[in-house]
Formats: C-alpha cells, sequence, structure tokens
C-alpha cells in the first residue's frame, strides 16, 4: 500500500471574509504525482501555499508524515517550491541562485558545482551559469527556477505552473525530464496547472477545483471517462452535454430518442446530465439514424476534423477522421459504453 | 530617440552647468594653488602654499582638525547606521498598512528646527541642565557625567550630528526594504535558510543600495559641516568647515584648498554610490 505523505483535513482560507478554499480534504501519496487542475482564481495556488508552509489555514490541519504541520516554518519542511512568479533572487547570478539551497544545507564546494552543473544541464540551459538572472527571459527564468528547486533533491516538491511560459517542444521536454525525476529519484509532486491536457499526461491523480471546492479526484482517465458534473465533463476537454432521463436500468433517453446506456446507480425516471466525448461520437447515414442533423462547420484540426453538427437546435462537436461538406445531412451515432452519465446539480453556473 | 538629438536636447543644460558649476570649479582649483590677495588675480602669484597648510608635518594643527573632522563625521555615520537600519527594517516590515506615515512620525522630531534643538541638547548634557533643575523640585537629579571635557565634546558632537541627520540614513534605507518582494523571502526560507540567514543573505545584500546612499547623505554634511560642533562645543572646538568659516574672508587660496578636499571627497563617494547603484539597477 502506498504511504500517505500528505494529508489535508478539512483545510479552510479565507481572505476578506470569502473562503477562497473551502473544506478541503486530500491526501497525496509518497511519489505520487498529484495535479491541482482549476481555472484562475480557484485557490491551487493558496492551497499549494499551505502545503509549502508560507501560509496558515484558517480551519483544518496540515499533516505530513503523521504530524501536524500548521506552525512549522517552510525552512524546516522537506519541501521545495516553484513559484509561479519564479521569485529568482536578483542580486544573485544563476549559479548562486540554484546554489542558494544546497549551501544552506552546508553541502561541500565541489558537489554544489557538479549538482547545479547538471540542474542546468536538465532545464537545458547549459553555460548559463554566471548570467545576471535580471537579463534572462520569461522562459528562461522559469528553468532556473525549476532547476533551483530540483537541485536540491527533496521529498515533495511544489510546481506552480511550472511551465506556463515555456513553448511547445520545451514544455513537452520539461514535462518528460520532471516525469523521470519523479521516477528516478522518487519524489513526490504537487503541480498546478490550469493546462487539463499536461494534467491529463502527467499526473498519476488530479484533483479538480472551481471556486476553493474540489470537485473531483481522480485518476486522468477516470476524470476523463467519468467526469462527476458539467463543470468537470467542461474543464476536461470538449465534451458534448445533453439533458436527459434515466428511463430505467441500461436505458436512458435524451434528444428525442432513447439510448442504450451502462450506467446504473440512477432511480428510474431521474434526470441526468449526458456526456459524450466528441470522438466517440460516428456520423453514419442518416437514413435510420436517431439522432439526424446538418453539418454547420468543419475545421481541419491536424490529426482530425473537427465537425459542429446542428441536431434539434442543438450543437455537437464530433472529432472525426472523414471529412464531411458544411450543408450536409449526417446521423450520429454512439456506444452505450461511450454514453457518460452524471447526477444534475443544483446549483449551475 | 537618438543620442544625437539627445545630445542637443542635453546641451543647454551643458552650457548652464560650464558657466555655473565648472567655471567656479575651476577658479577655486587655481585659487588654491596662488596667493592672492582676496578675490583678485592682481599681483597673484603661484604658490603651493595653502596646501602645504594643510599637509605639512612640521605643524599639524590642521592636519589634526582634518582627522577630528572625520571621526566625528565616521562616528556619527557609524551610529545613524546602527540605529537607523533596524529602525527602518522594522518599520518597512511592520504589517501596517500606512508604513510611510510612521516612519515620518518616528523622524518629525529630527525635522524641528535644527538649532533649538542642539541648544536644548547642549542644555541637557550640560552640568545644570533644565531637567535637573525641573526634577530637583521633587527632590531628583540629573546629570551627565564625562571623564573629560574632551570626551564631552567629542560625545556631545557626536550626539548633535546623530540627532540631526539620522533621518537622512533611515529614509533611503526604508525605501529600499519597502521594495523587496516577499516572495524573495520565502523563496529564501524555502531553500532552507532560517530568518536570519535569509536576512544575511537576501534582505540585507538588497538592501545595500539604500545602506550606500544613507552613509553618504550623513557621511557628507557631518564632514563638511561646522555650526553644530561649533554650538556643541561652545567654539572650542574646530573642523574643516570651522576652517573655512573663519578663513574665507582673509584666506581664499586656503578655503579653496579645503573646499578641493571636500570635494574630492564628495566625488570619491559618489563614485562609489554610483558602483552599487549599478549594480542595483539589477534590482528594480
Ligand atoms: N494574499 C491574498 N489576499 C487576498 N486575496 C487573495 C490573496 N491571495 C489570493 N487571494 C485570492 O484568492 C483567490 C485564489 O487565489 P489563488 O492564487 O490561489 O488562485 P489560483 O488558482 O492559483 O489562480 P491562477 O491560476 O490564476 O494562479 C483569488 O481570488 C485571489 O484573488
Ligand atoms: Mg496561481
Amino acid at each position: 500500500m502506498a504511504k500517505k505523505l500528505i494529508e489535508l483535513k478539512d483545510i479552510t482560507k479565507m481572505y476578506d471574509g470569502t473562503a477562497v478554499v473551502d473544506h478541503i480534504n486530500l491526501y497525496i501519496n509518497e511519489n505520487e504525482f498529484i495535479t491541482l487542475l482549476g481555472p484562475s482564481g480557484c485557490g491551487k495556488t493558496t492551497t499549494l501555499r499551505m502545503i509549502g508552509g508560507f501560509e496558515k489555514p484558517d480551519s483544518g490541519e496540515v499533516v505530513m508524515n503523521g504530524a501536524v504541520v500548521n506552525d512549522i516554518p517552510p525552512y524546516e519542511r522537506p519541501i521545495n517550491t516553484v513559484f509561479q512568479r519564479y521569485a529568482l533572487f536578483p542580486h544573485l547570478n544563476v549559479y548562486d541562485n540554484i546554489a542558494f539551497g544546497l549551501r544552506n544545507q552546508k553541502v561541500p564546494k565541489a558537489e554544489i558545482a557538479e549538482r547545479v552543473e547538471n540542474a542546468l544541464k536538465m532545464v537545458s540551459l547549459p553555460n548559463f551559469a554566471l548570467r545576471k538572472v535580471a537579463n534572462l527571459s520569461g522562459g528562461q527564468m522559469q528553468r532556473v527556477a525549476i532547476a533551483r528547486a530540483i537541485v536540491n533533491k527533496p521529498k515533495i516538491l511544489l510546481l506552480d505552473e511550472p511551465l506556463a511560459a515555456l513553448d511547445l517542444k520545451l514544455r513537452q521536454n520539461m514535462q518528460y525530464e520532471l516525469k523521470e525525476m519523479q521516477r528516478k529519484l522518487g519524489i513526490t509532486f504537487v503541480y498546478v496547472t490550469h493546462d487539463q491536457e499536461e494534467a491529463l499526461t502527467m499526473s498519476d491523480t488530479i484533483v479538480v477545483m472551481k471556486d476553493g471546492v474540489i470537485q473531483q479526484i481522480g485518476t486522468p482517465t477516470g476524470i476523463y471517462n467519468e467526469p462527476k458534473n458539467r463543470f468537470v465533463a467542461r474543464f476536461i476537454g470538449e465534451s458534448n452535454i445533453l439533458d436527459g432521463v434515466y428511463v430505467r436500468q441500461n436505458l436512458v433517453s435524451f434528444m428525442g430518442a432513447e439510448f442504450d446506456c451502462v450506467d446504473t446507480q440512477f432511480a428510474d425516471g431521474e434526470p441526468v446530465d449526458v456526456v459524450i466525448r466528441p470522438e466517440d461520437l460516428d456520423i453514419i447515414d442518416a437514413v435510420g439514424a436517431k439522432l439526424i442533423g446538418e453539418v454547420s462547420s468543419s475545421i481541419f484540426r491536424g490529426v482530425h476534423f473537427e465537425l459542429c453538427v446542428m441536431v434539434q437546435g442543438k450543437e455537437f462537436v464530433i472529432h472525426t477522421y472523414e471529412n464531411r461538406k458544411v450543408g450536409e445531412h449526417v446521423g450520429l451515432r454512439v456506444d452505450s459504453y461511450e454514453i457518460h452519465l452524471m447526477k444534475v446539480e443544483h446549483v449551475e453556473h | 530617440m537618438n543620442i544625437k538629438k539627445l545630445g542637443k536636447l542635453a546641451l543647454p543644460y551643458l552650457v548652464w552647468m560650464l558657466v555655473l558649476v565648472g567655471i567656479p570649479l575651476l577658479m577655486i582649483f587655481i585659487l588654491s594653488f596662488m596667493n592672492t590677495d582676496g578675490v583678485s588675480f592682481a599681483g597673484a602669484t603661484w604658490t603651493t602654499a595653502a596646501w602645504e597648510k594643510m599637509f605639512t608635518l612640521a605643524d599639524t594643527t590642521n592636519l589634526q582638525i582634518l582627522g577630528y573632522t572625520f571621526l566625528t563625521a565616521f562616528v556619527a555615520t557609524v551610529i545613524c547606521f546602527l540605529i537607523g537600519y533596524p529602525m527602518a527594517y522594522i518599520v518597512a516590515r511592520s504589517p501596517f498598512s500606512n508604513k510611510f506615515v510612521i516612519l515620518i512620525l518616528t523622524i518629525i522630531p529630527m525635522w524641528s528646527n535644527s538649532l533649538l534643538r542642539n541648544v536644548a541638547l547642549k542644555n541637557i548634557l550640560s552640568e545644570s541642565n533644565i531637567l535637573d533643575s525641573l526634577l530637583s523640585r521633587i527632590g531628583l537629579s540629573f546629570s551627565i557625567v564625562f571623564a573629560n571635557q574632551d570626551q564631552a565634546t567629542f560625545i556631545s558632537i557626536v550626539i548633535g550630528l546623530v540627532l540631526t541627520f539620522l533621518p537622512f540614513m533611515i529614509l533611503p534605507i526604508y525605501t529600499v526594504i519597502e521594495k523587496i518582494d516577499e516572495s524573495l523571502l520565502e523563496a529564501s526560507m524555502d531553500l532552507g535558510a532560517n530568518r536570519v540567514r535569509t536576512f544575511a543573505k537576501v534582505t540585507f545584500p538588497l538592501s545595500m543600495k539604500g545602506v550606500t546612499t544613507g552613509i553618504i547623505m550623513v557621511f557628507l554634511p557631518c564632514f563638511s559641516g561646522f555650526a553644530i560642533q561649533k554650538l556643541l562645543s561652545s567654539g572650542t572646538v574646530y573642523v574643516l568647515g570651522s576652517l573655512i568659516e573663519v578663513n574665507y574672508i582673509h584666506d581664499i587660496n586656503f578655503v579653496s584648498m579645503l573646499s578641493i578636499v571636500i570635494l574630492v571627497l564628495i566625488f570619491g563617494s559618489m563614485m562609489i554610490v554610483n558602483k552599487v547603484d549599478k549594480e542595483g539597477a539589477t534590482l528594480v
């Protein structure tokens, strides 16, 4: 069984009378890659700062290795952070920035030099050791910030949107390097991003947040295939979300037709939200199809085409390898196991 | 905007500087190497007499004055730093929203009239002082006892200088500390530095610019002034400034030489500031 390294127990943080983080419960296993995912302002950074010790929760407990650490200062926690705004020391050059943590630990000089050099290589900035940080580009600063944290090989690494300023190629590179580090060094990663694709590719566990409340915790496939509510479904990739009624076991009705389905945990006649991913809809002949519509737009997305099909005034997004002409009448088909049903939430935004 | 345009814009300023600063300075420099009758070149001759009068070992009176001036200014500056830095730091790092007002409140007393303040100080430091006469009414007494008159004078002068120039130390230091980004201190603690180490490795280096400015803003007036020293020593002590004061009428050459000495010192310190500032430019 994996060992619980960090636990957040019923954590709340208030700013100016509003709960920015609202009764969060979460545990993080040793060597887990956990990602906090959510829209801007949902409390990701605040949660991270409470784990790092820069902010005290107004209520609840941060537990580390079984001990409550609410009052332990950051410098006594086995944690290093890559800050969202880098926070590089302007009076030190790149080398001294990265060596800062090692010097605090009184690591021998020769070892510092070697580890800093390796860290610089890892973030693709060799020969940058003597540069002033003020003259670096945003992406370079971000990489120095990553190097400054990972060089210490902490037990826990907190990363606040660490790749936001990098171009695609570099970002993929760094994603790979970070995953490698997690595997090789056994570091526990708490990662913040609002890029759902990054979250899906890198994480062992994803925590989807909204307005300081956890919406869903799960594996990438679990969250993608079985979102708990409309918000999660929308936030994790594109989705077609429809109002439906759970007729009886294995039968759901929406858009005026009845479909087989595999979900079972609803009452007969209960209203449900129906989620169908764009890639799960197939285009078939209009004749005899349960869903018939007219193609309203078609965009080439590299590998696939993104079609919009109007069915009874409702727009469906479909990803397909075969293009269809705008104005064409087509039928849509979906397999029973690709229809995902969610409980209807009473509060909707 | 190209350099040439800027150059043209700067021209009036350059002329202005040349007429009002450059030429007078040159005059002072020339005068310090002459023997003239007041500010008149009639019958003037070249001589290094003024410089010899200062830097001779035959009669070290003037050198001693230079030394005493330097010592008082130096000690006052060090004390200003030792008091000013903590004050600036505490206020800048305090959680209040209107820190600047608090800072001003702490230094307003030092902006009261300098003459009055120093007269009062002189009185308090003397044997029969106002506090003593007040306290004697309830049977108490107050007087500061010094080992000897020289010590009394020296300490009075230093206190007077500190009280007068302390704000010039506090303000620039406060300004830079206030500007230091909180996230840098967090980063330092994140990397394992406790509060003391964070101060030594981050806060203090980042406040060096303010410290240098403060030191120069305090040291220069302490070094070149004379009024406070004269008042607090009842005219018994001569500093460089007093040499200028007493000599400017009858020995313009000697006074010119003294001005040059002070100027060299000022320019020297400016260069230090500039150097630190250049490094500090990355801070902003
Ligand atoms: N020190 C503070 N004082 C007051 N409000 C704050 C403070 N820090 C954060 N907030 C507020 O708390 C909310 C959550 O902020 P937080 O930085 O955690 O969001 P985030 O999820 O990291 O967003 P982003 O993706 O934009 O970085 C925001 O509304 C923010 O304005
Ligand atoms: Mg954030």
